[in-house]
């Protein structure tokens, strides 16, 4: 894929990355007391291992999206632009398209002069051979 | 169960019917259409484009002006939106109610992004088209030699056969 494409597929993933993080901490967040009136909810059986997965959570979502996020200065680093502006560019390909006509016609000029002696070489060969198989009479 | 029948061809097929002896006697095809045209009920256009943002009504969060330098706006953007996270992180925990601006201002960001990438495409094609022809000038120069080299040796090979048959 080239670069440009991996950048902008990078940027989706980071994104991705950064709705899943929220969502998965949102959904598996334990409620919050909002005053001390309220009682406290009953303490669950398996209490003690989420509360060990909820403290691993965050460490490795978020360790995902700063990796994300260095993989994208990476490519951004990558990128080969290496031409100041627009003007250059169409500067060279003018250049280029130029050498290309020149060096097309001097392609055509040696195919037609390979052609011709082709031709030559053909037709008195036909006639080398015409000689010799005493078809027609040498002038 | 009634079936529609398909349409007629259209009307004027009958103008060709000399076509096969006179290709000249019948219409020319219609010239390509040029600007806004409507199709199906909506607008589409043949200038091809990537609109601005502010054309879009989104903000641009990058410095205007001709020539931009694209690598160090990326790198910002990034940093933004890394410190915007952290934010919106922060944010949740103490007044979850505020979200909505932190995530507002999170899909500007990935707005931007999205489109410094793709005004990043013009530049790529221009790039492309410079190496197709620097490949096609190769080839050309590469065919040149090949046809002067075997045009020498024909000429070699000939002289050669005209000094055996001289020598017999």
């Amino acid at each position: 894929m080239d670069i440009i494409s991996q950048l902008q597929e990078q940027v989706n993933i980071i994104a991705s990355l950064a709705f899943n993080t929220f969502g998965t901490l949102q959904r598996d967040a334990p409620p919050v007391q909002l005053s001390p009136n309220y009682p406290e909810p009953p303490a669950n059986a398996n209490a003690v291992e989420d509360a060990a997965s909820l403290a691993e959570q965050p460490k490795l979502l978020s360790a995902e999206l700063v990796k994300a996020a260095k993989q994208f200065d990476a490519l951004v680093a990558a990128l080969p632009l290496s031409e100041g502006g627009e003007e250059a560019q169409l500067k060279r390909i003018a250049e280029l398209q130029a050498e290309n006509d020149a060096i097309g016609q001097e392609l055509q000029k040696q195919l037609e002069a390979a052609e011709k002696e082709l031709r030559q070489v053909q037709e008195l060969f036909g006639q080398a051979t015409d000689n010799c198989l005493n078809l027609k009479k040498p002038e | 169960m009634a079936t529609a029948t398909y349409p007629p061809p259209p009307p004027y097929y009958r103008l060709y019917k000399e076509y096969s002896k006179d290709p000249d006697s019948a219409p020319a095809p219609p010239p390509p259409v040029e600007g806004p045209y409507v199709l199906y009920g909506a607008n589409y256009t043949t200038d091809d484009a990537l609109p601005g943002l502010e054309e879009q009504g989104v903000r641009q969060l990058y410095p205007k002006g001709p020539n931009i330098d694209f690598k160090k706006e990326l790198s910002s953007l990034n940093r933004e939106l890394q410190l915007h996270l952290l934010e919106l992180a922060d944010v949740l925990v103490e007044r979850p109610s505020q979200y909505a601006r932190r995530v507002e201002d999170i899909s500007l960001i990935f707005k931007n992004l999205h489109h410094l990438l793709n005004s990043l495409r013009p530049h790529q094609a221009r790039a492309t088209l410079i190496h197709i022809l620097e490949l096609q000038i190769q080839r050309r120069k590469q065919a040149v030699e090949d046809i002067k080299r075997r045009r020498e040796e024909a000429q070699r090979l000939l002289k050669e056969a005209l000094g055996t048959l001289d020598g017999q």
